[in-house]
């Protein structure tokens, strides 16, 4: 053990020693890696998964710093304020996709080099345990008889919970009074203890807390039941109409600046790819009800235009877009 | 009331500022979402400004007859407060230090530190140059062994 | 039961695991000691280191890290009034001024002594009521960490030395600082005044290095030619006696640690306010007056914000949500081994728990070593002369800002912060309310309006729901008795019953 201590404090000083000649090839120091949700979500699980796998293809450390606030704008916008020479990377969920048409920023991934898109997750809508409801039928039943009484956990506008509530209003009414966390784990903090009914929240981070009783699943937000929880039930369900949005789920991406160096762009993806495709993170991301996905350069472009066209535009025929996807020239899906 | 402390040079005026800075917060936390209460992002910021500009008033309030300070005229008082506050050494260190802040983006971190603290001492212990040498080697290597290699730190 | 004791012991028998708890333990007190650098960040890197390990490796070295670290920045705060980081804010208030009066070396010789006494009550605590406390802290909702906050913001009439009315100004500016930037629920931006930079907000370290550090270092500059004080250094471990004469008023700012760092969503910084403020109340002929060097004021921080250590375990070993930044990184680390860090965490893996628990005991015990060792050598560090440690300060606080995010941005602002706080001291403000505005102020806006939208932003149900809940009737209460003492009312009532 002691050797490993001593091996890393090498390792360390070999890094300086090659850090300080001029000519050395990226990377020659470490990594700032910006999550732009907080600890103990959905993202901050997977960026911190998928870390180790990459540090250890990149040859350097990547020291993770949570940046969460304004549904991600903070995380993002400080990765786009620093240079674009490859040292900071920005771990990001699917939100800034919805930015432009929420108007909480101007930019999108299209602003930025997406360097890997790592995996797509699933939705499950889950309640305290001893909630009154079984199922999302039954939640909806109470809502449309009290409507303004429930009281949703949301992560803010464009967050995931705003999204699948849009998605759901759009084919059903469903008004509730929307508490806002700053992220997905503060959210299950405040269901575990009662004080919100209900939250739309990533698999990712909800699936221990379901099969440990501490939550209850009442819907899986997708067609068919899943693997995971083979309890609860899909949105289908209690609302047939839902499934033209459906597969849809929150994704999680890399990226870097735009004007990054091509060279630099080239060794990032690598050794993305290759800490995406090792087989424990593909375990972590298939436990979590994740899919992977590993995409990267065009591939990786050409997802994140689809998904941001085919999102921008139900929530527009929800109506709950605030600027139209046309006005900041998203295409039709 | 003769019994309180006499206002130091400066302070009225420092106070004034303060009560502007005040005013210049509600009137940037207006801008945020107008009197759109009880439950917007303007709200709470709202709520500070009114109390810094309360205390504030408070303050001058209280002050109204504290003895005022023992100088001539404005000018005579900005004077005294700099001969007080901001003595020839302060000054110089600060010029210094936001030199070091400068020499830090252009220099890179180990000779801006090191110049800034050989300078430093050797302004502030009047000569020294051989003591003040070798504590800026050992104290620039120790915090760049600390921070570059134990931490690793990315220093400018 | 068997199986928890030899989990208990796990880390006290294997010599590999007990020299990683030492080296953690001695390497968080210096990276505790040094303002920027936190245990979060500190953590957060061995962790990329600890991939490869075996997991109680990691996980022994992360705790002492975290016990080390909160502990030392009480180094800094004593020596220097930078305080390490923002849990040892309260500490410099009596610490610095004890290091002025030539007693540094007892100063952090009590300061070891009560920060392992808080730490090993809360690790009792954690130990033996865990389920219990994780319980109890879920109960808190939005308005009662409303309420935490309103409670915390009162503090500011006990830190306010002389004039009530500047202590709440400068709350209030704190408060301000502490918002600036995009807002977390609608992510409108505040305060920014269009700049970009500003948007993701001032780093309360940043405030806390400047108007500490900077500021104390522009007035410690008028003092260039005074001779340095010569610190006593031969009575460092307090006596018996002194150790049981503070021992009631330990036990109680222990319990304060360890029930606020147990809430999801506060930790230690607020915790040795809290217990500074309880001191200060309760304790009525104290060694010497509070803000002047009493140890008293020393004992309280101390020994919550190693108290809090404990209790930030609770909700990640019980429920596997995060306590703090650092047990978050702890969550990421056993889900990179392998290792559900979820409710089912005792059940599935009942030994994280024990050896845990046993670690933490060790990582205190290593505490009481290394604390108590070199403080000669640390006291002496006053008594250089102003003019090499006054530099030497400046280049701290730069880096130390510096690496927050590495950016420059952060560096100037800091300096700003320095000159802004070194006006204020003139004009005989204090750095207390500030600091105390800027970590109480965003908490307390974030839980209003989550209050206000749970109960469908009708500020009528608003004041109900503060005095119709049980937990929250009890902190209602508490805001309204402290408002009360703070204010003119208090001495218009004794005048009335005088008259």
């Amino acid at each position: 053990m002691i050797k490993k201590v001593l091996a890393t404090l090498a390792l360390s000083v070999g890094t300086l020693a090659v850090a300080s000649s001029a000519f050395a090839d990226y990377p020659e120091r470490n990594i700032q890696g910006i999550i732009q949700w907080g600890a103990g979500g959905a993202t901050d699980n997977v960026a911190r998964s998928l870390t180790p796998h990459v540090e250890e293809a990149l040859g350097t450390s990547i020291i993770l710093n949570n940046r969460p606030g304004g549904t991600g704008v903070i995380g993002m916008n400080s990765v786009m304020q620093q240079p674009a020479n490859g040292y900071t990377v920005l771990y990001g969920a699917e939100n800034p996709q919805l930015y432009p048409i929420m108007g909480l920023a101007d930019f999108d991934y299209s602003a930025m080099t997406p360097i890997n898109v790592i995996g797509q997750g699933l939705v499950v809508i889950a309640a305290p345990a001893d909630s009154q409801f079984d199922n999302f039928k039954e939640l909806l039943n109470y809502a449309h008889k009290n409507p303004g009484k429930l009281r949703m956990g949301g992560t803010g506008a464009g967050g995931l919970p705003s999204t699948v509530l849009a998605m759901v209003n759009s084919v059903d009414s469903l008004d509730v009074r929307n508490v806002t966390f700053g992220g997905d784990g503060p959210g299950i903090t405040a269901m575990l203890g009662n004080h919100i009914d209900f939250m739309p929240l990533s698999l990712a981070a909800a699936q221990d807390q379901i099969p440990a009783g501490r939550l209850k699943g009442l819907a899986v937000f997708s067609k068919e039941k899943i693997e995971e929880l083979p309890n609860t039930p899909p949105i289908t369900q209690a609302l047939p109409r839902i499934e033209s949005y459906l597969p849809w789920g929150p994704f999680w991406a890399v990226a870097v600046r735009e004007g990054t160096p091509d060279a630099i762009v080239k060794t990032l993806s690598k050794a993305y790819e290759k800490g995406v495709a090792n087989e424990q993170f593909q375990t972590f991301l298939t436990e979590n009800g994740a899919k992977p996905l590993n995409l990267q350069g065009e591939k990786a472009e050409e997802f994140l235009n689809r998904w941001q066209s085919v999102t921008a535009w139900a929530l527009q025929k929800a109506d709950a877009a605030k600027i139209s996807p046309q006005d900041v020239g998203i295409p039709k899906p | 009331m003769s019994n309180e402390p006499r206002l130091k040079a400066g302070e009225r005026a420092f106070n004034v500022l303060l009560l502007l800075l005040s005013l210049g917060v509600l009137y940037e936390a207006y801008q945020i979402a107008g009197f759109d209460l009880p439950n917007s992002p303007g709200a709470f910021p709202i709520l500070l400004g009114l109390i810094m500009i309360a205390s504030m008033i408070a303050i001058l309030w209280g002050q109204r007859q504290h003895p005022k300070p023992d100088t001539q005229g404005a000018l005579d008082e900005t004077r005294q407060f700099l001969h007080e506050h901001f003595p020839l050494a302060i000054v110089v260190f600060l010029a210094m230090a936001i030199a070091y802040l400068f020499l830090l983006e252009f220099l890179g971190f180990i000779p801006a530190t090191a110049i800034f603290l050989f300078v430093a001492q050797v302004y502030l212990r009047h000569g020294r140059l051989l003591a003040s040498l070798i504590i800026t080697a050992v104290a620039t290597g120790i915090i760049y062994a600390l921070f570059k290699l134990l931490f690793q730190v990315y220093l400018p | 039961m068997a199986d928890s004791v030899s989990y208990f012991l796990m880390a006290w028998l294997d010599p590999s695991l007990l020299m990683l708890t030492a080296i953690g333990t001695l390497a968080g007190i210096y990276v505790g000691a040094i303002p920027g650098l936190s245990v979060t960040m500190a953590t957060s890197i061995l962790i990329s280191f600890t991939f490869s390990w075996d997991v109680n490796d990691a996980l022994a070295l992360i705790v002492g890290i975290y016990t080390g670290g909160v502990y030392g920045g009480s180094r800094t705060a004593i020596l220097l009034n930078i305080p390490g980081a923002p849990s040892s804010v309260a500490t410099s208030f009596d610490g610095y001024p004890l290091a002025q009066k030539g007693e540094a070396g007892q100063a952090i010789g009590l300061s070891t002594v009560m920060s392992v006494i808080g730490g090993l009550i809360g690790v009792g605590v954690l130990a033996s009521v865990a389920p219990f406390l994780s319980d109890m802290a879920l109960k808190f909702a939005p308005r009662d960490y409303f309420l935490i906050a309103a409670l915390g913001l009162l503090l500011v009439g006990s830190l306010a030395a002389e004039s009530l009315s500047r202590g709440i100004f400068a709350a209030a500016m704190g408060a301000v600082i502490g918002l600036v930037g995009l807002d977390q629920v609608t992510a409108d931006p505040r305060f920014t005044m269009g700049s970009m930079q500003l948007m993701g907000g001032i780093h309360y370290v940043v405030v806390m290095i400047g108007m500490f550090g900077v500021a104390e270092a522009f007035f410690q500059l008028h003092q260039l030619n005074a001779k340095p004080l010569r610190q006593k250094v031969d009575k460092i471990v307090p006596s018996l006696h002194l150790v049981l004469k503070f021992l009631p008023l330990s036990i109680r700012t222990s319990v304060i640690g360890v029930i606020v760092g147990a809430l999801p969503g506060t930790g230690g910084d607020i915790a040795s306010l809290f217990a500074y403020d309880h001191a200060k109340r309760s304790v009525k002929h104290p060694s010497r007056p509070f803000g002047k060097g009493a140890y008293e004021g020393l004992v309280a921080p101390e020994t919550a914000n190693n108290a809090a250590v404990g209790g930030a375990y609770v909700p990640m070993l019980t429920l596997g949500m995060p306590g703090d930044a650092v047990t978050a990184i702890i969550i990421g680390a056993l889900v990179v081994h392998g290792l559900n860090p979820g409710p089912m965490l005792m059940i599935q893996a009942p030994h994280i728990f024990w050896f845990t628990v046993g670690n933490l005991v060790l990582a205190n015990l290593f505490l009481l070593i290394f604390g108590l060792t070199g403080i000669k050598v640390f006291a002496k560090v006053v008594e250089l002369p102003k003019a090499i440690l006054i530099p030497l300060i400046m280049v701290l606080c730069v880096v130390g800002s510096y690496s927050l995010n590495s950016s420059m941005t952060e560096v100037y602002w800091m300096l700003g912060f320095g000159l802004l706080g070194y006006f204020m001291k003139i004009f005989r403000f204090q750095m207390g309310p500030v600091i105390l505005g800027v970590i109480l102020g965003p908490l307390m806006d974030k839980t209003y309006r989550q209050a206000m939208s749970s109960v469908g932003n009708d500020t009528g149900s608003f004041l109900l729901s503060l005095v119709t809940n049980p937990l929250s009737l009890v902190l209602t209460t508490a805001v309204v008795l402290l408002l009360l003492s703070n204010t003119p009312l208090k001495r218009l009532l004794q005048r009335r019953r005088q008259a």
